[in-house]
């Protein structure tokens, strides 16, 4: 992804563990992902909206469409039963990637 | 959150969403800037900015999205898909009789069709498997001039005039049957040969599988005489030798050089299979001349020449040849016959008579299944119009039903195409051995493939019309009177089915009828000759040891010597032709003395036989003598002519003492006619009589005769007794043939009985499926109007008079498909005629009896529903509604 220091995939986690609440429209989810990351990451915000789309067409989120709290019409990204299967996976290896990798960086001069 | 429905957007609203959600997005996150402090104009542009390149991102993202609508179409469609097959299976197992029904009538009627298909292709529409087929032609003299309604074979200096004469075919070439006496190797045996000329194997396309085949070369008179072996005795024979070529092998006591062997998937276009083949070697000036018909021609076009053409290129030398020797040639002409039509013509008929008759039943059984679907529709209109109500479109509707049928049609296609496989073999002994050999019968791609497109056309045909129907009826109505159904134009809809399914049944029933009758008929019909309890037992003595009939003759004596008194034997007799055995011999035969006439026959059939034989046979002397010993060589030459020949040759006058002889001039051999004996149908039950004359077999012995057996106990006996003697006066004369007359009577029965059976079986189920077809649509008639008879008999009708009104109205139906059913069948005689034997296409038995037969049926069929009617109780019925 153009701009981007994100690990590989770790985008559509981002995108997925924000809708794991209930639906969210675009906007919402790349200010969830902003401030959650405390703004290190540089994403250019645009990226946001293939990959959203491109997890619709994975079928692990839907589209509804539905009003913002300001009562503009918008179109909200739900996840589905797979792609909460899906973030379910990904988190177990997240972790297990995070930790091994830790383990390595940090250790002791053998 | 409030929700709205954004329903399969189109491409404008597609872009138009991305575009929308980009725009939300950047105005949101401005807010954001302008709430850290920016102004509104830095804001927006910092939103941009961090953005990044929007037309970029706006286009990427609309070509993800039309991807994505792409898909989900897909995949909704294929889940509506599976939905509608689920719910129509679990409607399917909610009927299990209708199903069961449904599959076996599809199954059937899609299973006999594929294994007819099967044959048919095989035999009638494919080409015969030699290069160019299209291009060969049985060539054959023609003499229906002469009188001669078949076609005759030709002479060997016509085969080289017609040969060297024409101008349109690239090659002709000739054979003639040869049967050799294998011996110096084991037992002895007869082989099955054929003399063909040179260019034989040229004309049609095949090359050796080991060594070479005969060439041009192998015909001149002098030249080595070599054999080319067939794969099959190769094998069998001689153990598949790589070695065999250069080895002799004595065939009628002469040495012969193997110098080929044919390939395995070479089969000749001849009834039976040779096992080895020799080049003719006959120089057109020896023995056999003009009027000596022995030759067998092949001939093949050159491209582009059409069969007329041919035939007219042909013709001139016919013709030219006619004048140059009028005694021999006159009055004779070509007679064309394509090879493949030559091969299975006689076939074609019942093959597409049948083909015609499964095709009707497989009809018949999708009207059955469209009338059982109009009817379950019907009695769904309540569930479907629920359905209508909560949001199903129509198309939908017609889907969910045409599913249900599709899903009938597959499964029912699945069934009969094993079916199908199974009934292949069955129906192949449809076929002549000769013909399936050539062009051997099998189940392939083509007709998997048929029976693909036959089991989707049924699906259509019997889906399509009730879906429509039920799906057009108002639903909305039919939900408010409680599903009584598709109203009045379902009925007339049903009714008019099932009119066509009992003209259906009534042409198939005549077909059946007729055929039936014919083979009553030929069963019965007098051979003149017995039909069981002998049998033939066919040898050939060899030329080389035999060439003279005083030879021939004191061999054969020498064997009935033999067996004189031996006690497996109640009788033995010589003819050497037997009954029902495909062959024939004539002369030419001149009644002395007799005033020249037009419609007189210019040869007779003839058979040499023993003195007993004729008494043996059962055959009835109905003037004269029989032979006598004394009949022999040196005496008087006498004959027994049949009753058609007393009758031909000698109209009204009595034949005995009165002289046939064999040509115009002085030195032809003179028969004086001593007896007459009943006529016979050598040829077969369904063969008329033909002119035919008995010789003494002293008089005129044959190196080919058949002992006649009567066994004492039973056949092998007779046969080991038979061939102990033969043995003791030759032991290199191999027994070539045993054919019981039992079992050549019954093959000649085989076949006639076959097709009237199947067709039979077809017409059987066409009547069943026709009236059930009638019990359906009156039975559903009757419930629909349970309400209306109801008040009928509330307001004082008679139960029988309600009785009648069901009867009459079946009867209206049953009337008029008999009635178009009778008229379409006048053109099924046409179509079978040739099968026909003994009855006329339009035979009032048969014409009577299916209709009475159906009709009987229809009102049987409808007396259920009738008395159903008749005990309607008005209270009931009334209040039901």
């Amino acid at each position: 992804m153009a701009g981007s220091d994100l690990y590989t995939g770790s985008l559509d986690l981002l995108i997925l563990k924000a809708t794991s609440w209930g639906p969210a429209h675009g906007y919402a989810i790349g200010r969830w992902i902003r401030t959650s990351t405390r703004e290190v990451l540089t994403v250019q915000e645009g990226a946001l909206y293939p990959a959203l789309h491109r997890l619709e067409r994975k079928g692990f989120l839907e589209e509804e469409w539905g009003l913002t709290e300001t009562n503009r019409e918008a179109k909200f990204y739900k996840l589905t039963r797979a792609g909460r299967r899906h973030l379910q996976d990904e988190l177990v290896r997240w972790r297990r990637y995070a930790r091994m990798m830790t383990s390595a960086l940090t250790a002791a001069r053998p | 959150m409030k929700k709205t429905f954004h329903l399969s957007p189109g491409d404008e609203g597609a872009s138009e969403d991305v575009r929308r959600e980009i725009e939300l997005h950047l105005e949101l996150r401005a807010r954001e800037f302008e709430a850290q402090g920016m102004s509104p104009e830095a804001a927006r542009k910092a939103a941009a900015d961090a953005f990044g390149d929007r037309g970029a991102i706006e286009a990427e993202v609309r070509h993800l999205r039309d991807d994505t609508v792409r898909t989900r179409g897909r995949r909704e469609w294929v889940q509506e898909l599976i939905q509608d097959a689920r719910v129509a299976l679990r409607g399917l197992r909610r009927t299990p009789g209708f199903t069961a029904v449904a599959l076996l009538t599809l199954a059937l009627g899609i299973g006999a069709n594929s294994a007819l298909f099967s044959v048919l292709r095989s035999v009638l529409l494919r080409p015969l498997p030699y290069p160019g087929s299209e291009e060969l032609v049985q060539v054959w003299s023609d003499h229906r001039a002469r009188g001669r309604e078949q076609p005759e074979w030709l002479t060997p200096p016509d085969f080289v005039d017609w040969r060297d004469g024409n101008r349109t075919f690239a090659a002709m070439a000739a054979y003639q049957g040869w049967g050799p006496d294998f011996t110096g190797a084991g037992e002895p045996e007869a082989l099955g040969g054929v003399a063909v000329s040179g260019n034989y194997f040229l004309v049609l396309g095949v090359g050796p599988a080991l060594g070479r085949l005969l060439t041009m070369a192998d015909d001149d008179a002098g030249s080595e005489p070599v054999v080319v072996l067939s794969d099959a005795v190769w094998r069998r024979r001689f153990g598949a030798d790589p070695n065999i070529l250069g080895k002799q092998l004595n065939l009628n006591g002469e040495p012969w050089t193997v110098v080929g062997v044919l390939p395995s998937g070479f089969q000749p276009p001849l009834q039976v299979a040779p096992e080895l083949y020799r080049a003719l070697r006959r120089p057109a000036t020896s023995g056999c001349q003009r009027g000596c018909y022995v030759l067998r021609v092949i001939g093949r076009m050159r491209p582009g020449v059409t069969l007329e053409q041919a035939h007219a290129d042909l013709s001139g030398v016919a013709a030219r040849l006619a004048r140059e020797y009028p005694a021999t040639n006159a009055r004779t002409g070509v007679w064309l016959v394509p090879l493949h039509e030559q091969i299975t013509g006689p076939t074609r008929e019942p093959l597409l008579a049948l083909g015609a008759a499964v095709g009707f039943v497989l009809l018949i059984a999708c009207v059955n299944l469209a009338n059982l679907l109009l009817v379950r529709g019907a009695g769904r209109a309540r569930e479907l119009g629920v359905r209508a109500a909560l949001g199903a479109g129509r198309g939908r509707l017609i889907r969910q039903l045409l599913t249900e049928s599709t899903l009938l049609a597959l499964v029912g296609g699945g069934l009969g195409l094993g079916l199908g496989i199974v009934g292949s073999s069955v129906l192949s002994s449809l076929v002549p051995v000769g013909v399936r050999r050539i062009q051997g019968i099998q189940v392939d791609g083509a007709v998997v493939g048929f029976t693909a497109l036959l089991t989707v056309l049924s699906g259509a045909l019997f889906g399509l019309l009730p879906a429509l129907q039920t799906a057009r009826s108002d639903l909305m109505s039919a939900l408010k009177s409680g599903g009584r159904g598709a109203g009045n134009a379902g009925g007339r809809l049903r009714s008019g089915l099932v009119v066509v399914e009992l003209a259906f049944a009534v042409v198939l029933l005549v077909g059946a009828g007729l055929l039936l009758r014919s083979f009553l008929l030929m069963q019965q019909v007098n051979l003149g000759y017995r039909s069981s309890g002998v049998a033939f037992v066919g040898i050939g003595l060899p030329r080389v040891r035999y060439p003279d009939g005083d030879r021939t003759l004191q061999a054969v004596d020498a064997v009935l010597t033999r067996l004189k008194g031996n006690p497996a034997i109640r009788s033995v007799e010589i003819t050497d032709l037997p009954p029902l055995s495909q062959g024939d011999q004539d002369i030419s035969a001149i009644p002395v003395g007799e005033p020249r006439r037009s419609d007189r026959p210019e040869g007779i059939w003839y058979r040499s036989v023993t003195p007993g034989y004729l008494s043996q046979m059962q055959m009835r002397l109905v003037a004269g003598r029989q032979f006598t010993p004394e009949d022999r060589r040196g005496s008087v030459e006498v004959g027994i002519i049949n009753e058609e020949a007393a009758r031909r040759f000698w109209p009204g006058k009595d034949p005995l003492g009165r002289v046939l002889a064999q040509g115009e001039d002085s030195g032809a051999t003179r028969i004086t006619i001593v007896g007459v004996v009943a006529s016979a149908r050598h040829d077969g039950p369904r063969q008329p009589y033909k002119v035919e004359l008995f010789v003494p077999f002293a008089q005129a012995p044959s190196r080919g005769p058949n002992f006649v057996l009567e066994p004492a106990r039973d056949l092998e006996s007779a046969v080991s007794a038979l061939r102990q003697a033969l043995a003791e006066v030759d032991p290199l004369v191999p027994i070539a043939s045993t054919d019981r007359i039992d079992d050549q009577v019954g093959t000649a029965l085989a076949l006639p009985r076959l097709y009237a059976l199947l067709i039979g079986i077809f017409a059987t189920a066409a009547l069943l499926l026709a009236v059930l077809g009638v019990y359906g649509v009156m039975a559903y008639a009757v419930a629909q109007r349970q309400r209306e008879i109801g008040v009928r008999l509330a307001l004082g009708a008679a139960p029988s008079g309600i009785r009648r009104l069901v009867l009459s109205q079946a009867g209206k139906l049953a009337l008029l498909g008999t009635g178009i059913g009778l008229l379409s069948a006048l053109g099924v005689g046409k179509l079978i005629g040739s099968l026909l034997f003994g009855v006329s296409p339009v035979d009032t038995v048969t014409f009577i009896a299916v209709p009475l037969l159906l009709g009987g049926m229809a009102i049987l069929a409808s007396w259920l529903p009738a008395r159903r009617a008749m005990r309607v109780d008005p209270l009931v019925a009334i209040r039901e509604e």
